[in-house]
């Protein structure tokens, strides 16, 4: 509460001549090649004055997060300021307040960081002086932006995503396509082992459902959109849908990080791939497993015999049923009429 | 002579696979239509009665095995015995049918006085025998395919695999329709069956109901000179 309070005012007294103490703070934090050593190491303490004013915090003086310098220059190092210092419910600075910092403790990252591993909380994605809204594209956690980002620790999955559909429409320019966090979620980041993760078996569906079910996308990246429905009418689906998760989802068969088109010679599911890729499960599957249509509808004219067959036995159960019934309806109206008529007698 | 005035109408082995058919039957169709129908209320029900998703692949896979022992020993039984041959021929479709189904449809309509004299099989009993054969004979070998997918993913092509799963649940669909419309109504609602012929369990049926829905049957088995005609020992 006393810190609470200190911040408040130490904000009021700031707030009228923030330019002018930010600018004391640049003569120093201005300069490009500021900095200190630091265990041998130099490390800069450049600051760019541009990019800062264009960030989400432009209007707020340098001080007003780093509460400890009270004089200008500062002596000692300033203490390691948090984002919470603000965002927190109840602040009275306006500081916008999400559950994004809630989800972000249940992560994978956050639990890392807190065994001491060396693992990104906030900063490490939204940048500490350029935060900006993640809808400009100049900010850290831009779509287009998003897999160098994560790219910076996870490197090979970067060079795998490098190759996959998903980013060559981004780079098409189809900001729907997919980045990152569209599967692995932003801020809940969980392993696939956890049941609520967007990973786990049982939810992979629905991550990638949310895009490929969207018919006005699908077309417009030419895309079926009605496979992620065949595959939940697909043996696969409805055993991995009653818990048996050991059944191929999406990914077991289509890849993940480097997802590609069945016309792409590299893809799992290029014709020629295709019996390594069911035989991953089916021991014996061969060059036969690429004769034939895969997410298969039965009411839908692509798929052929299957459909003729379904089409067929549509009508012909239709047919039996009306002909049984009428028989059947004849046979008691016949009876009904012979008994009142013997009764008449 | 029996008292009762009783007349054995079906042989402990038609019985035994009336018996093996409508046990087999009946587990596929609930374990089946719990797959068919996953996303409904009563599917969820069916499987979560049958023990589970895998436990109800198995009970039906136990189901289609006992399906595919009736089927050999109706074969054999067709094939092999004399009994079982004479009850094949009886089944066989005939022109007779033809005209009976004519009689029966005037007779109904009141076009006519009296019904068509049908013999051991009537064609309302025939049609359910061949539809049922069938059935069993496409569920077999669509079953087989998709029980044993694993090893005919060597042999066949992918869509043989999409044909048979659509075969096999529209196979299904029908003997639903043809269980619950026609066979339900031969055995249990017509009139001079309901509530249920108990036959299928004793192999006895009256005399009189013989009489009145077996003419020809009826004559073979009572007047001695029929016997003497009829191919048939009993």
């Amino acid at each position: 509460m006393k810190v609470w309070i200190l911040i408040f005012f130490v904000l009021i007294a700031n707030q009228a001549n923030s330019q002018l103490k930010n600018q004391r703070c640049f003569v120093c934090h201005g300069v490009k090649n500021f900095g200190i050593v630091e265990q041998g190491k130099f490390k800069s303490l450049y600051v760019s004055r541009e990019d800062f004013e264009a960030s989400v915090h432009s209007k707020f003086a340098c001080v007003s997060c780093h509460v400890d310098v009270r004089v200008i220059p500062h002596l000692t190092k300033p203490r390691k300021i948090h984002c919470l210092q603000c965002h927190f419910e109840g602040n009275v600075v306006g500081a916008p307040v999400t559950a994004k910092p809630e989800k972000y403790k249940e992560s994978v990252h956050a639990k890392a960081v807190a065994k001491g591993k060396n693992a990104p909380d906030c900063k490490d994605c939204h940048t500490v002086h350029y935060v900006r809204k993640p809808e400009d594209p100049n900010s850290s956690v831009y779509k287009t932006r998003v897999p160098e980002l994560c790219g910076g620790c996870h490197q090979t999955i970067k060079e795998e995503y490098y190759n996959s559909i998903h980013w060559a429409g981004i780079k098409r320019g189809e900001l729907s396509s997919a980045v990152c966090s569209d599967c692995h979620r932003e801020h809940d980041i969980l392993p696939p082992e956890d049941p609520r993760s967007s990973l786990n078996p049982k939810n992979v569906i629905g991550t990638c459902d949310k895009c490929h079910s969207d018919v006005k996308l699908m077309k417009r990246v030419g895309v079926p959109v009605t496979n992620p429905e065949a595959y939940k009418e697909s043996f696969h689906g409805i055993a991995l849908k009653f818990g048996v998760v050991k059944a191929a989802n999406c990914a077991s068969c289509h890849g993940y990080h480097d997802v590609l088109p069945s016309r792409d010679p590299r893809s799992p599911i290029h014709p020629a791939n295709l019996a390594k890729t069911c035989g991953k499960c089916h021991p014996r599957a061969n060059e036969n497993v690429a004769k034939g249509k895969f997410h298969v509808l039965p009411g839908e004219k692509e798929s052929g015999i299957v459909y003729y067959v379904y089409t067929f036995f549509k009508w012909f159960t239709l047919i039996v049923l009306i002909g049984l019934f009428t028989h059947i309806v004849l046979d008691l109206v016949g009876h009904i009429r012979r008994k009142r008529k013997k009764a008449s007698e | 002579m029996t008292a009762e005035r009783k007349i054995q109408r079906f042989s402990l082995s038609w019985r035994i696979q009336h018996f093996l058919l409508m046990v087999s039957v009946t587990l596929l169709i609930i374990t089946g239509f719990a797959l068919k129908y996953h996303n409904t209320w009563l599917g969820r029900f069916l499987i979560f009665l049958e023990g589970g998703f895998e436990a109800r692949g198995t009970l039906h896979r136990i189901s289609a095995v006992l399906l595919f022992i009736t089927a050999v020993y109706h074969l054999i039984y067709i094939i092999f015995t004399r009994e079982g041959r004479a009850e094949f021929k009886e089944l066989l479709p005939m022109k007779k049918d033809f005209s009976d189904f004519v009689e029966s449809v005037r007779y109904d309509i009141g076009k006519n006085e009296k019904p068509p004299m049908y013999g051991r099989y009537s064609y309302k009993e025939k049609i359910q025998y061949w539809f049922f054969f069938l059935f069993v004979v496409l569920m077999i070998l669509s079953g087989i395919v998709l029980w044993f997918h694993n090893y005919f993913f060597g042999v066949l092509p992918k869509w043989f695999f999409d044909l048979s799963q659509a075969l096999h649940s529209a196979t299904a669909t029908l003997i639903i329709t043809f269980l619950v419309l026609w066979h339900l109504y031969l055995v249990h609602l017509s009139p001079s069956n309901f509530p249920i012929n108990t036959s299928f369990w004793d192999g006895y049926v009256s005399e009189e109901w013989l009489r009145e829905n077996h003419y020809l049957e009826y004559l073979a088995k009572v007047n001695p000179e029929g016997k003497d005609k009829g191919e048939d020992e009993q």
